[in-house]
């Protein structure tokens, strides 16, 4: 009788001690944060002995650093000098540092049907946007029109094997909703090629995520446009990234009205309607210029535009609060707390 | 069972065995008090085994007496009278004691000293628990903490009552005479 | 001498036990500690969350402000002109990250099982 009493307190105990050590299994993660572009990047690895790990995040430091260097318009840099040629009109030969971003560009410019426009650095430095400090007001009407009647465009651009020009005067490049997304991409292919297949690379809350964290997915939470904390929760799969465009990220107050740092290029001012736009798409830099371009294209046209830029992952959230989804999206996503609205258009 | 209503002459008798039992609880808690603790909040408890031993032998009264005595002298011995560890230790003895007066009193066979034991554990640590929360940190954080010190509780409430019914299987001491 | 009421009692203690490992403990993402890293390259500190106090800590553009109180952290203020990290408001999440970019300051959170592994923003 006694015994087996003291085998149910034990057993009970044991069941307990077991709850508790499941929820604890610990994956060594090894971690690193820097700021490099502006923001704060951060990798983790997971599954990689230390010192690989610490070799590889090394190695991934210099390179963010470089192409910050490289890519970076407002600082002296090889971009810099290109968008001094490309004001001059003239035929020059182009740095190769930056020949396949602008290629890129261009591409998904024409994909975009403009909405991403990465020749619209002069709108950019017009508001002020590139600086460390945010503006406190919006620019004259006047100079605004007078450069977007201009129109300067990636279409501007002409290639003659490694030479370059622009036809338009008005073309500045500037990277800013591209060169994130391409960075975190080579950075993560630079961990692969070091061995390392469990990682994420997160440049400022955009992120590319490979392989898992011990024995369950990544989880990656996608945090609430207004207020604090979390709107929904993603598990990644393999190799994804997670990008999000949004108007909280850079923006300014001035008589009463909100101005944030995603300018629609057809009208000089920010883009409207849309509080934020997630992409999920195998490659990061074409994710980063997908949500710049699907927020552009507002509440009602992203669908088309999705499509035309070949992502089928997208969250939308409006300046109403009303979450738009595509089916692809929705099967995934977790939320949180159920949004008011919730509209699921395919792209 | 010992009846609480000796006559008046044993009333003498009966403080020297409360005064008794008190400074051993008090000896086991100063002692278990100098031990490192894992986790804030856990420790053996093994003054349970003199409460619970008090409880079967002498009943209720004297076992309030002896948990009391504990907590003041023990507060006071290792510095802490009216710290927040004293208000802890209190709340917890004040637990217990409140959840042993029902069970001892439970028609039947009732608990042996094996389950006392286990209920004046849990009992204290629900004490301790509350007051924690209400007083010192109203946080949901610490929610998290209760499984595991819950658990501690659980597992030295059945030790110290093993021990328990091992000493009372043996009966009472001889009455001093 | 052990008698029913005993058995019954262990019993309901250990269903108990479950019960509040399966109430309390999945949910506990929330942090315990938090991790500050000065801007000006001194080594970062590791506190507990569950200390109330205010953190002062150098960046390259002065001292930036730090809270901690009932369990959660934020900036509370920052020589940065933007002032992007006192707007984000607290954290409270095991692994929730915010920064003063200009001032190089980052306040990570930690400890406790992290229900995320990156913030997505």
């Amino acid at each position: 009788m006694k015994r087996s009493l003291a085998g149910i307190a034990i057993l009970a105990v044991v069941a307990g001690l077991l709850y508790y050590a499941a929820g604890r299994r610990e994956v060594e993660l090894h971690q690193r944060e820097f700021f490099v572009m502006g923001t704060l990047v951060s990798i983790t690895i997971a599954d990689t002995d230390r010192a690989t790990a610490l070799r590889a995040m090394e190695a991934a430091e210099e390179d963010f650093r470089y192409m910050d260097r490289t890519w970076n318009p407002w600082k002296p840099s090889a971009l810099r000098r290109i968008n001094q040629l490309l004001a001059s009109t003239e035929w020059f030969s182009v740095a190769p540092s930056v020949e396949p971003l602008i290629r890129d560009s261009m591409e998904l410019y024409e994909r975009s049907g403009g909405l991403f426009n990465p020749a619209v650095g002069g709108l950019v430095a017009l508001w002020g946007f590139n600086r460390d400090e945010p503006p406190t007001t919006p620019p004259p009407r006047e100079a605004i029109g007078d450069l977007v009647a201009r129109a300067p465009s990636m279409a501007d651009i002409e290639f003659d094997g490694i030479r370059i020009r622009s036809r338009n005067a008005a073309v500045q490049l500037d990277f800013g909703a591209f060169a994130k997304g391409r960075a975190v991409r080579i950075v993560t292919d630079l961990l692969l090629e070091m061995g390392i297949r469990n990682a994420i690379v997160n440049a400022g809350g955009d992120l590319r995520a490979i392989g898992r964290r011990g024995d369950r997915p990544w989880r990656i939470a996608i945090r609430r446009p207004s207020g604090e904390g979390y709107l929904a929760v993603l598990e990644t799969r393999g190799d994804e990234s997670i990008f999000t465009s949004g108007d909280y990220e850079r923006w300014f107050e001035y008589q009463g009205r909100r101005y944030h740092h995603i300018l629609d290029p057809r009208t000089g001012y920010p883009a409207e309607g849309v509080s934020s736009v997630t992409v999920v798409h195998g490659d990061a830099g074409l994710a980063d210029a997908a949500a710049t371009a699907l927020f552009v294209a507002g509440p009602e046209k992203w669908p088309e535009t999705a499509r035309a830029m070949g992502v089928e992952q997208v969250m939308v959230v409006g300046s109403d609060g009303t979450v738009y989804m595509t089916p692809a999206m929705a099967e995934r996503i977790r939320f949180e707390e159920e949004p008011p609205r919730v509209v699921i258009r395919s792209p | 069972m010992p009846s609480t209503s000796e006559p008046a002459g044993d009333l003498e008798r009966e403080d020297l065995r409360i005064a008794w039992l008190a400074a051993l609880a008090v000896t086991i808690h100063v002692a278990e008090s100098a031990l490192p603790s894992p986790l804030p909040g856990v420790k053996p408890g093994l003054a349970n085994v003199v409460t619970i031993v008090t409880l079967a032998w002498f009943g209720w009264h004297a076992c309030a007496w002896v948990s009391g005595l504990r907590v003041v002298a023990g507060s006071l011995l290792t510095g802490t009278f009216l710290s927040p560890t004293f208000l802890l230790a209190a709340a917890g003895a004040g637990a217990a004691l409140l959840v042993l007066w029902p069970a001892s009193r439970l028609p039947g066979r009732g608990f042996s000293p094996l389950g006392l034991s286990l209920l004046a554990a849990m009992g204290h640590m629900a004490g301790q628990f509350l007051l924690a929360w209400w007083l010192l940190i109203p946080h949901p954080a610490l929610l998290g903490l209760l499984p595991p010190l819950m658990t501690a509780a659980v597992i030295f409430g059945i030790v110290s009552g093993i021990i328990a019914l091992r000493i009372v299987e043996q009966g009472p001491p001889a009455t001093p005479s | 001498m052990i008698t029913p009421a005993d058995r019954f009692l262990l019993a309901a203690a250990g269903l108990l036990l479950l019960l509040l490992y399966a109430l309390f403990w999945q949910g506990s993402g929330r942090a315990s500690r938090v991790e500050i890293v000065p801007g000006d390259g001194s080594p970062p500190l590791h506190l507990s969350l569950y200390h109330d106090r205010t953190v002062e800590v150098s960046g390259p553009l002065g001292e930036s402000i730090l809270e901690i109180r009932d369990g959660r952290a934020r900036f509370v203020d920052s020589p940065c002109p933007g002032k992007l990290c006192v707007q984000a408001g607290w954290l409270a999440e095991s692994g929730a990250t915010t920064a003063c970019l200009p001032n190089r300051v980052i306040l990570h959170l930690n400890g406790g099982e992290e229900r995320f592994d990156a913030i997505n923003f």
